[in-house]
């Protein structure tokens, strides 16, 4: 017999509706290649990051995740005998078009790697203000509020403020890695790209970030590599999975892990492979 | 390689086939009992604590497998989709217990059964329904899992046909009374069978789907 069983989220909560910031592309890759010399690390990869919304990609070691997110912010050229094609889109420009400043991108898309990696002769303070100096910011009220507005974004400041010119590397692992993202949003990047950021930290920095990463896409965009699949699976809205460098599956992230579409994808985050 | 969540899911899934069992055995004997004017009572409230002993064990289990191994996609589905089988099959026993109760109270164990053909046929289908409710689970058989939402629309309209008959009755007596319980049973069990089938399309397909 039919009974009426009401689900408990209302009609708006099913169909939440989606302000256009929320699902505009912020980067796209549109048949992106890279190559290390003769090998070839992604394969007409295409993929959109939606803004203000945190995509993980995930994938086992060495199906490309870290080479395409260098891609994302010119990284990759950087690297003795490495190419790549196609185009990646910021904001729909080109950012590998020929008038594009690299260092501008790079600005634009800052970047968080996977070991801590504060400038080890500066104090905390310095750390965070280091690239602000480099775009002129040198002293003053003006720095002292951005280092400020950083580190509280980063939610270090609690933690640090009484301590601004103690050594950058005086402070715990998972400290130092909430050092070098407020060192990264003190640039006011628009996309946040974060390789492994979690994979030297303990269990409970690594809580610490993943909150972190949740509250960041409120103001940017965040693209994450993971080998953890349960950190992307609960930080992340959107989930990409590369195998030898192609996409074989990208779609929201509870649809991923709850009902993957590819067979490929099931036994890679079932464990079954990889 | 043998994954250590495998050993896991097996030792669960032994479990639910196991409760799938009980459960068609309790609502074999009660019926039965019912048909045959058997006390079964005693054998079925034993039955069905052993049904609500399994359910908890099968909770305890999947819950161990979730804290242990976080799974996702299929083996988090079937996990998902054990717990919410158990209490069906846990649901399929407690009414067979109400069936059993409710003939030796108030029918003093009489054939009530027989009086109706409606209620005979009510009887089979939903006895064909349990039964592939547990053979669908073993097999992971989405499409025979679909095919009990046909049944169950038989179920329902056997069961408002005799409803109707039973109100146009003049009087009633205590297999009257009797019989219109144990319908409502019998049509509250066929609908557990559709949700252990909604729960075996899910296992299968990943498909979240009504067969009400």
């Amino acid at each position: 017999m039919k009974i009426f069983r009401k689900s408990a989220k209302t009609e708006a909560e099913e169909k939440p509706a989606k302000p256009s910031v929320l699902t505009s592309e912020k980067m796209q890759s549109i048949g992106l290649n890279a190559w290390f010399g003769e090998k070839q690390a992604l394969k007409d990869i295409n993929l959109s990051v939606k803004a203000n919304s945190v995509t993980a990609i995930i994938g086992p070691s060495g199906c490309g995740k870290s080479t395409m997110i260098r891609c994302f912010n010119r990284m990759h050229e950087l690297v003795p005998d490495a190419r790549m094609s196609g185009n990646v889109l910021l904001d729909g420009e080109d950012i590998y078009a020929r008038d594009m400043d690299p260092v501008l991108v790079r600005r634009r898309v800052g970047m968080v790697f996977q070991k801590p990696n504060p400038f080890p002769t500066m104090s905390i303070y310095d750390n965070v203000a280091a690239g602000l100096r480099l775009t002129g910011i040198k002293k003053g009220k003006n720095l002292d509020e951005v280092v400020k507005r950083s580190l509280k974004q980063a939610t270090l400041w609690d933690e640090v403020k009484d301590d601004l010119k103690k050594s950058g590397t005086s402070i715990s692992g998972g400290q130092q890695q909430r050092l070098c993202i407020a060192r990264a949003i003190a640039l006011q990047p628009e996309v946040i790209l974060m390789d492994e950021p979690c994979s030297a930290l303990d269990p409970i920095a690594t809580a610490k970030i993943e909150e972190l990463i949740v509250s960041l896409k409120r103001d940017y965009t965040v693209v994450i590599v993971t080998h953890n699949m349960q950190q992307a699976a609960r930080v992340s809205d959107f989930t990409a999975f590369l195998y030898l460098g192609q996409l074989v599956e990208y779609n929201d992230t509870d649809a991923v892990f709850e009902n993957p579409k590819n067979e490929l994808t099931e036994k890679y985050i079932t464990g079954k492979f990889g | 390689m043998t994954r250590l969540l495998d050993v896991g899911l097996e030792q669960l899934t032994v479990m639910v086939y196991k409760s799938g069992e009980v459960a068609e055995n309790a609502i074999g004997v009660s019926i039965r009992g019912f048909m045959n004017g058997k006390d079964a009572t005693e054998a079925v409230h034993e039955l069905s604590d052993i049904l609500g002993s399994m359910t908890v064990d099968i909770e305890n289990k999947a819950f161990e497998l979730i804290a242990k191994y976080q799974p996702v996609a299929s083996d988090l589905r079937i996990i998902n989709s054990y717990m919410k089988i158990a209490y069906d099959f846990e649901r399929y026993g407690r009414y067979a217990w109400d069936i059993s109760f409710i003939q030796q109270k108030l029918a003093n164990i009489d054939k009530c059964a027989v009086s109706s053909k409606l209620m005979q046929e009510l009887i089979e289908k939903v006895s064909e329904m349990v039964s592939k409710s547990v053979a669908a689970l073993k097999q992971h058989d989405a499409e025979l899992a679909k095919s009990l939402a046909d049944t169950e629309k038989e179920v329902d309209e056997l069961y408002f046909s005799y409803l109707n008959q039973l109100s146009k009755a003049r009087s009633q007596n205590k297999c009257g009374m009797c019989n219109l319980l144990v319908s409502r049973y019998l049509e509250r069990i066929a609908d557990h069978t559709t949700y252990v089938g909604e729960a075996i399309v899910y296992i299968a397909t990943g498909e979240k789907i009504s067969l009400r």
